[in-house]
């Protein structure tokens, strides 16, 4: 199509251990890959967070005690969105189902975590899981390019949740 | 991730922070921050002006910072955060158990107050 970027210009695809080392090197990856696809302002902050919160948690919570745990990350540039898509061998994990952490009424109450789901919620405004007929949980995530779209974002898409 | 800890009067902890406070930044700073301020239950404030990026194990420190100062007769708080941090922590609510102000004058009068 005139006019389109090649599709390897619109692309990053990132394979990574589940593991701490694994995620400080993909994430310089993804930062440099995301400098080459000139995406700045918020929608990279959003695909940043949603990179963190998705890879720590299966590198904390996920991970196979052999260590040999995987995730893939497919991300592509689309017109007004960027589609991620994560793959990972890890335990099944459907994000679906975990409730945001109750409001805190003090400090002394407060839940310290549960907050990264919440926080992948209200940037995005779809996001998909299944476990793959492979074994695999596949998450796909969708954040606006439109800034004004996750200018609230308490007001994050659920959806599609 | 940079942090500089610095000793303003009446006994207030200033940490500036310069970086991002992902996974890898909170790894760099946490173990030194909290032995900084948690054991003698400091009043702190932290500038944010330096941070472009927090996500949920920065969200953590923080909460857990801030309830070892309280039960310690300290306190923490938060300033000048950037506009997409400042986001992340409305979205979590932080501001409803850590103060978050817009300035340090304003963060200084609250760690006095």
């Amino acid at each position: 199509m005139a006019g389109t970027a090649p599709e390897s210009c619109r692309r990053i695809e990132l394979r990574l251990a589940a593991t701490r080392e694994g995620f400080a090197a993909a994430f310089d990856q993804l930062r440099s890959g995301l400098d080459t696809l000139s995406l700045i302002g918020r929608p990279r902050l959003s695909v940043e967070l949603i990179f963190e919160e998705v890879v720590a948690n299966v590198v904390r919570h996920g991970a196979r005690p052999d260590g040999r745990t995987t995730i893939s990350l497919d991300l592509v540039l689309q017109d007004n969105a960027v589609q991620l898509t994560f793959l990972d061998d890890g335990v099944p994990f459907d994000p679906r189902e975990r409730p945001d952490p109750a409001p805190a009424r003090d400090l002394e109450h407060a839940e310290t975590g549960g907050r990264g789901l919440m926080l992948i919620r209200s940037v995005c405004k779809e996001l998909e899981y299944a476990r793959t007929p492979e074994g695999q949980n596949r998450l796909i995530v969708l954040v606006p390019r439109d800034a004004a779209t996750g200018a609230r974002m308490s007001d994050g898409a659920r959806s599609g949740v | 991730m940079k942090m500089e800890i610095t000793e303003e009067e009446e006994g207030v902890v200033k940490v500036g922070l310069v970086g991002r406070l992902d996974s890898p930044g909170v790894d760099a700073i946490e173990t030194r921050l909290t032995g900084a301020v948690c054991p003698r239950g400091a009043r702190t404030v932290v500038d944010l002006s330096g941070v472009e990026f927090i996500g949920s194990l920065g969200l953590r420190m923080f909460i857990t910072i801030a309830r070892t100062l309280s039960r310690r007769k300290g306190k923490l708080i938060l300033y000048a955060p950037q506009a997409f941090v400042a986001q992340v922590l409305e979205t979590a609510s932080l501001g409803d158990i850590i103060p978050v102000q817009p300035d340090a004058a304003s963060a200084l009068a609250a760690a006095r107050a």
